[in-house]
């Protein structure tokens, strides 16, 4: 256990194993999207109300889940580099940040497309569509904190600060359709409520948010393999890497 | 630790004092700001809603001061190594910032309810919730103020990290005001706003620490 | 007990005060309701103020839609199953609106009780059905789908 551990803080180590995981990660993901888009959009049928609309859905939905839990992961990697500063948490944190805010604004621009033909405005500012706002700027913030540092290390405990702060949004926007009376729809799957959605139209669904989950973790992982480079540039195994080529 | 605590705060009393002009700016800011709304939106701007983002404003100007001269003249790493907890001292600050900032702007709000043409019942609800939403304004402000004192250029920096996180306030002071132009003094918006002030004045000094001890580890 | 300990537990303790007055204020306010619409009931109930922008929401009651034949002036009753509401709008409607469906309009309450809206949105459910799977639930008279 521990030297797994040791070994997950190794640079190298990393590097190599990350790029192997993508040599899987990355075709599975395209698969994945391809099936799931093409399952969604051209062999469900229309929804008994919103007709073809709704297959906005298919887009919408996984964004945004992916970028809830991805500001977990990335607030979890600050809790890190702030206990054990370790790293590789510092670089997965930094990684994490733009994928995440690149996700939110995908939720927020498919939300405001889906929101014209549905509920007859592009934007409302109800509680579900200001707090992912919110989580958008906090995704920003974070960036733009742990840019402004020279040093690094100390870059990436400030920033986590920060992205644990801003954890406290997260259970707001995830409840605020509960809580409000807001024009967003409640979440149509749910932990222990089974399923709002006709299971026709639902795996396709589910396929997605898995394709977006698999996108998430190609994107971070890649984004951790390059920091690493930028980072390590002068060490022997970076040279070894160049030579080899 | 109350009586390190006190002393603190006496500390940063008498340095407002000193600098009568550096304690004013934030009371005129909020004032002249507020006197260009009616300009700008036309005579009839009714909205407590007004208020609310100046004073968020106000707050967030004068955010920055609140470690940034102990920072430059040293005092700041003399507050980290003393045995006292730095929960009890940065709580301290922040107080010290509310006293100078937040209080005064809720004092002199009826003023301005009054040029706002508010109704009477609105105005005992506007003090009220200033006065419990500008101690989280401080209390996020000091967050910000830590995490960026040891930059140079934190200025922009601190208001993109603040703000986001400001919102809240800014939805449940709005509400709470808006309750009592109906005539309800005790709504639920006011409940929430303070519960907002429990919650940040519990999480946001250990916070403040941590950030404090990152930032002056250069 | 040491000097240090003692200050760390009332610092412990602190934070143990204030976050739990914090849980209990939250929970006092849950009691109350701050939405982005007022239901009709409310309205009925004269919490709405009159004369002022608002939202109000509730669900298109059946048979209730009346439109002016030579104007986009539409008139329709919304309700939320205590009490109902009548609204006049002038504009287009967005494609979801419907009798049965829900709505949230934003307006002004005139002195008659009656609702003078500006913007009307659809708010559309949870569920999710082919029309097939959804004439079979109306043919099965499983009428509870939607709002």
């Amino acid at each position: 256990m521990w030297t797994f551990f040791h070994k997950l803080g190794s640079p190298p180590w990393f590097y190599s194993i990350a790029g192997r995981i993508l040599q899987w990660l990355l075709p599975l993901t395209l698969l994945l999207l391809a099936t799931g888009c093409i399952w969604g959009l051209l062999f469900t049928a229309p929804d008994f109300r919103q007709g073809n609309s709704y297959r906005i859905m298919y887009v919408h939905v996984p964004a945004a889940v992916v970028a809830l839990a991805g500001y977990y992961v990335m607030a979890i990697a600050g809790a890190i580099c702030l206990i054990w500063k370790m790293k590789m948490a510092e670089i997965a944190m930094r990684a994490t940040a733009p994928v995440g805010a690149f996700l939110t604004l995908t939720a927020l621009v498919t939300g405001a497309i889906w929101g014209k033909p549905t509920w007859g405005t592009w934007w409302v500012w109800d509680a579900r569509t200001t707090s992912m706002l919110i989580l958008f700027f906090l995704y920003i913030g974070v960036i733009a904190l742990y840019e402004a540092y020279e040093d690094k290390s100390i870059a990436s405990r400030a920033a986590g600060i920060l992205g644990l702060v801003g954890t406290v949004n997260i259970p707001i926007i995830y409840k605020s359709v509960d809580w409000w009376y807001s024009l967003h729809q409640p979440a149509s799957i749910t932990f222990t409520g089974g399923s709002a959605i006709e299971s026709s139209m639902l795996y396709p669904l589910l396929l997605m948010i898995t394709a977006f989950y698999s996108l998430f973790a190609s994107c971070v992982l890649c984004n951790m393999r390059v920091s690493l480079i930028k980072r390590e540039w002068r060490a022997s195994w970076v040279r070894a890497l160049v030579k080899e080529d | 630790m109350f009586e390190y605590a006190q002393r603190i705060i006496k500390r940063q009393f008498v340095l407002a004092f000193r600098s009568p002009t550096e304690f004013a700016t934030p009371i005129a800011f909020f004032i002249l700001v507020l006197a260009l709304f009616p300009l700008g939106f036309g005579p009839v701007v009714k909205s407590s809603g007004a208020i609310w983002i100046v004073a968020l404003l106000a707050s967030l100007l004068s955010s920055d001061r609140i470690f940034r001269q102990d920072y430059d003249d040293g005092s700041l790493d003399q507050l980290l190594i003393a045995p006292q907890p730095l929960f009890g001292s940065s709580l301290a600050y922040i107080f010290a910032h509310w006293s100078q900032t937040g209080l005064p702007l809720a004092l002199i709000s009826p003023l301005i309810a009054l040029m706002f043409d508010l109704p009477a019942s609105a105005i005992l609800a506007l003090v009220i919730s200033l006065l419990v939403g500008t101690v989280v304004l401080s209390l996020i402000g000091a967050i910000g103020a830590a995490l960026t004192v040891g930059l140079r250029k934190g200025g922009a920096l601190i208001s993109l990290i603040i703000l986001p996180l400001y919102v809240p306030v800014l939805i449940f002071g709005k509400a709470s005001v808006d309750a009592g132009i109906q005539g309800s003094l005790l709504s639920p918006s006011l409940a929430l706003l303070s519960a907002l002030a429990c919650g940040a004045i519990a999480l946001a000094p250990i916070a403040v620490g941590a950030a404090l001890r990152i930032s002056m580890e250069i | 007990m040491h000097p240090i300990r003692r200050q760390r537990l009332g610092v412990v303790l602190f934070v143990v005060l204030f976050s739990s007055l914090a849980v209990g204020l939250v929970m006092y306010a849950m009691r109350g309701n701050i939405n982005l619409f007022y239901p009709p009931s409310e309205v009925e109930a004269g919490i709405a103020p009159i004369g002022k922008p608002i939202r109000v929401g509730g669900m298109v009651e059946e048979e209730s839609f009346r439109r002016n034949i030579d104007s986009l002036l539409v008139r329709f009753v919304i309700t939320d199953f205590q009490s109902s509401l009548e609204v006049l709008y002038e504009g287009i409607l967005p494609d979801l609106f419907g009798e049965g469906q829900g709505v949230v309009a934003l307006g002004v309450l005139d002195s008659n009780g009656r609702f003078i809206a500006s913007e009307v949105l659809a708010k559309h459910d949870e569920n999710y059905m082919p029309p097939e799977v959804a004439d079979s639930l109306k043919l099965s008279d499983k009428t509870s789908i939607g709002y």
